[in-house]
């Protein structure tokens, strides 16, 4: 049983890749009927399908696959030419084929769905009668069909043909001849009687029953193949289809590929996930080494090491991803029939050109890129290209063209989806928009040409006057727009009235591990996806306007609407960042934001990792991820954001600095506070003695550490450090550079009280960011003023004492 | 040695295991903390693991007993203040203070405790209900144990990794 269960998969796998194939080779195919190659191929494929699902014994799938290879084989061998009428006839037979596979895979059984009616027209084919006739004779359809399912039977249940002699085989055929004769006959009289108009029945009726005595074995060997052992029979009967049977199935085995569950790509996909975050943390320790153990030799080996893991790392990650990758032409292979289909319904003239099929995705992205695509090529059909008499009208041909296309840009694929039709007016798209409620007049003054043509992915909107077959719900672009923007994909649309439209998709190539652009607010840092990032930009506060209640800038020609991402997440705003801030322009579908943030950290490659159920679906919050350092850093929900800027007003920084000013206003001389760090006792006593006159509050520390802790623990707020520079655990420079690590202390002044006067020993001093540097001895007048001067001392030595 | 006498000797011991089995089932092992004034405990079983404080990352817009998520070992845990979330008032951290990760079949989450008491080993009929005015549904008490002159409340992990906002 399970050896039947493991040819079952393999023979369910093959026979839906080759039904892949299929559709597109019979589009192809109603093009350049004469091409013989794709003929064959196709005729193989029904062949295959038949030859094993016989072997299976799934018998319905067995009828319906023989009918079609009939047709086939005689297009094949030019006896029936394939038009458009008979391809309807064979295109649906495919389907109905696929219905049946899918029906085996789901309950491995292929009984219960109907096949007789798309049987007997497939007969009708191949006998080479018209098959309008069928059409319009209902009745007498049916009745060929009670017929021809009697006939159809016989191979079913006649499974002795094997045992046969030729004498038998020979008077059997001799019997289903004339049966076949009969039915042809009484079917003729049918149209005849029901006024059918068929003068050329007569010529052409002849020649079909001449042919059909070639044919006629053929039954004959498709039962043959039922059982093994007939095989010679079977050959002598009809050696081709045998011959052709077995040669698909050697092509597929010198194939050099294995098939592999994708789960086992999946964990494999994780473990390199984790094995990324390992690398940047080696990276940023290789980093503190350096920095720390400056021209040790060791060093340029430890580097080498960090350089080859991270390039391997780096290697075996592309590796990985493209073993998930798919080329694109998976999804594209259905379209040429989406078209063929769409275009005989809306009775309009309409060509599909493909390109870049070759193009890989990651396997997750191609399952749900299918979706948008056939909503975005279904309304092109629709409203993009124009019926066959507008287009003469309008001195175009008649022919409309749909191009659809992928190609690689940097870290993403573009597919591009282009129209010669009509064209979008976006005063007309305002319009409609504005009569559905979608927007108000006054968002529809200010909306530039693409706002309005990203209108049409807004839900319940919709150009169609009337609800067809095709489209005019107004759900389909809403569709793409949500998957879109759940692959982190961005719509970019052009249009010119009249010309034809230009819809382009830009998907980034894998989810689980991006690229991303690091950004700091105070003391928090964000990871935005760097597929979402257009670009950044460094602006000055004056350069923000407001506009009711909106903070906008101009950027280039647009005016791009801001948010502050201390507004969105709710961050405290202990200090004011300095006059500029950084404007990064996310972009996501068809919409646009700037987002401001107080710093620009760099571009990193980050793993997204879920934040469990607890946490799952904050606002804004796409997941977490582990950085270089060992903290968890959050990823932006660049989608989420552009939802919530719209309810939230982005009051301007300016003011929030303000603010927080007018709350640490010293009033007396106490509020200020020094932090004096040295580890001599007797050092401390000097300084603290020199500054008491001040009256201001001293705290000490015996070294850098103990100051480190002092300082984060936020109890108190200092307004300067005096920093001797030797110290045990760590020493002054060590301690400045650590301190400046922290934004909120960028400006907080740190004097080096030292020994040390070397020239050497100020420029480390000024390079690990002390603002003065005093050396021992010195008077405590010097020291007084000297911070005084630092912390805006704004009392008199008078008041204070 | 013959083969007899070692299983004599296994027997015995068997014998001497036997009946402290049977009290196994019957004693909840639990672990004591401090929150605020109180003492607290939790099933030992549902505890993964107890650390040290470590930094963490603020989660914005989440309620504020919430602190925010760690990496704990490559995960990404939640990370909830008990004093916050019993409403007592926020204190810093201290060197006592401790993070006890706890799970259930479905989540892991971290919980700040002000310090860590001992391990206890009470008899199911030590531990009774918990208080009348306690008993809704989303109470957070699983039960109340009397331990000489202690009492200690029992905590429900299941609610307490619960999400209730």
């Amino acid at each position: 049983m399970d050896e039947f269960q493991e040819i079952l998969q393999d023979f369910l796998i093959e026979s839906f890749e080759l039904i892949e194939q299929l559709d597109q080779d019979l589009v192809e195919l109603e093009n350049t009927p004469e091409d013989l190659d794709l003929l064959n191929r196709i005729f193989r494929v029904a062949h295959t399908v038949k030859g094993a699902s016989s072997f299976l014994n799934f018998d319905v799938l067995t009828h319906l696959t023989h009918h079609m290879e009939d047709v086939l084989n005689k297009a094949r061998h030019g006896e029936l030419l394939l038009d458009a009428d008979v391809m309807d006839v064979v295109l649906e037979s495919i389907d109905l084929m696929k219905t049946l596979l899918t029906s085996i895979r789901d309950t491995s059984s292929d009984e219960g769905i109907e096949v007789s009616e798309c049987v007997a027209r497939l007969d009708v084919i191949s006998k080479g009668e018209e098959l309008p006739a069928v059409k319009a004779v209902v009745e007498e359809a049916t009745l060929v069909v009670d017929e021809v399912e009697e006939e159809i039977s016989e191979p079913e249940e006649e499974v002795d043909y094997a045992n046969m002699t030729d004498e038998d085989v020979e008077a059997e055929i001799e019997r289903l001849l004339a049966e076949r004769q009969a039915a042809d006959r009484a079917k003729r009289e049918a149209k005849i009687a029901a006024g059918e108009d068929v003068p050329a029945m007569p010529d052409t009726a002849p020649p079909a029953q001449e042919v059909k005595v070639e044919q006629e074995p053929k039954p004959v060997a498709a039962a043959a193949v039922v059982v093994p052992a007939a095989q010679p029979a079977a050959a002598k009967a009809r050696p081709e289809p045998a011959a052709k049977a077995a040669a698909p199935a050697s092509a597929t085995a010198v194939e050099q590929t294995i098939r592999v569950d994708v789960k086992r790509l999946d964990h494999l996909m994780n473990l390199i996930g984790e094995l990324v975050l390992g690398k940047n943390r080696l990276i940023k320790i290789n980093d503190d080494v350096e920095e720390r153990y400056e021209g040790e030799e060791f060093l340029e080996e430890l580097n080498q090491v960090v350089s080859i893991v991270s390039l391997v790392t780096t290697d075996l990650q592309i590796a990985v991803m493209k073993t998930r990758m798919l080329p694109i032409g998976k999804v594209f292979n259905k379209f040429p029939r989406m078209i063929r289909d769409l275009s005989r319904e809306l009775g309009k003239k309409i060509e599909l050109e493909l390109g870049g099929e070759e193009t890989e995705l990651d396997k997750s992205i191609v399952e749900e890129i299918g979706d948008p695509l056939v909503h975005i090529i279904r309304n092109s059909c629709d409203h993009g290209v124009e019926s066959i008499e507008k287009r003469l009208a309008a001195g175009k041909p008649e022919t409309g063209i749909i191009g659809l296309k992928a190609y690689n840009e940097g870290n993403h694929i573009v597919i591009q989806i282009t129209d010669d039709g009509a064209g979008m007016d976006p005063d007309r798209l305002k319009m409609i928009a504005i009569e559905k409620g979608v927007i108000s007049e006054k968002e529809a003054d200010v909306m530039s040409e693409k706002e309005a043509f990203g209108l049409i992915f807004r839900p319940g909107f919709s150009t169609a006057a009337q609800v067809t077959n095709v489209s005019g719900r107004g759900v389909g672009m809403d569709v793409v727009k949500t998957n879109i923007e759940k692959l982190n994909g961005i719509i970019d649309i052009d249009s010119e009235l009249g010309r034809g439209t230009i819809m382009k998709l830009k998907i980034p190539l894998t989810l689980a591990i991006i690229q991303a652009l690091l950004v700091g607010v105070q003391e928090e840092y964000y990871a935005i996806p760097l597929a979402s990032v257009l670009e950044t930009v460094r602006i000055s506060k004056e350069e923000i306007y407001t506009v009711e209640n909106r903070s906008v800038m101009r950027l280039r020609d647009d005016v791009l609407s801001l948010v502050h991402i201390a507004d969105i997440f709710e961050v405290e705003y202990v200090f004011d960042s300095s006059e500029h801030a950084y404007v990064v322009v996310l972009g996501l579908a068809e919409t646009k934001i700037g987002l401001i943030v107080d710093s620009l950290v760099g571009q990193e490659e980050i793993v997204i990792k879920s934040m469990g159920e607890y946490l799952k679906g904050m606002d804004g919050i796409a997941g977490a991820t582990i950085r270089g350092d060992g903290g968890v850093t959050l990823i932006v929900d660049v989608a989420a954001i552009m939802q919530m800027s719209k309810t939230i007003k982005s009051a301007i920084r300016g003011d929030a600095a303000g603010k927080s000013g007018a709350s640490h206003k010293k009033t007396q001389p106490s509020d200020y506070k020094v932090m004096i760090i040295d580890d001599s006792k007797t050092d401390r006593k000097i300084m603290s003695l020199a500054l008491k006159p001040l009256g201001i509050t001293l705290i000490e520390a015996t070294d850098g550490i103990e100051a480190l802790n002092i300082l984060k623990s936020g109890e108190h707020q200092f307004d300067a450090l005096l920093i001797d520079i030797e110290m045990p655990r760590m020493d002054g420079y060590t301690l400045a550079g650590e301190i400046k690590k922290y934004n909120k202390y960028k400006n907080l002044p740190l004097i080096a009280v030292t020994s040390r006067s070397g020239k050497s020993d100020r420029m480390r001093g000024v390079e690990s960011g002390m603002v003065e540097y005093i050396t021992k001895p010195y008077s405590p007048d010097y020291l007084q003023n000297v911070v005084k001067r630092n912390i805006k001392f704004s009392f008199s030595e008078e008041s204070a004492s | 040695m013959s083969s007899e006498k070692l299983q004599q000797i296994i027997n015995k011991q068997q014998n001497q295991i036997s009946p402290g089995a049977e009290n196994i089932d019957n004693v909840v092992q639990l672990v004591g903390f401090i929150v605020g004034d109180e003492e607290f405990s939790v099933p030992i079983l549902s505890i993964q693991e107890i650390i040290k404080p470590i930094e963490w990352t603020r989660v914005p817009r989440t309620p504020k007993y919430i602190l925010g998520v760690f990496n704990l070992r490559g995960t990404v845990i939640p990370l909830i203040d008990l004093r916050l979330k019993f409403g007592l008032a926020s204190v810093k951290m201290t060197e006592s203070s401790r993070f006890v990760v706890m799970k259930n079949a479905t989540e892991t989450a971290g919980f700040v405790i002000d310090r860590l008491t001992e391990a206890i080993r009470l008899k199911k009929h030590e531990i009774g209900p918990a208080p009348e005015t306690a008993k809704q549904d989303d109470s957070m008490i699983e039960g109340v144990g009397k331990q000489n002159d202690k009492i200690l409340t029992i905590l429900k992990v299941d609610k307490l990794l619960e999400r209730d906002f």
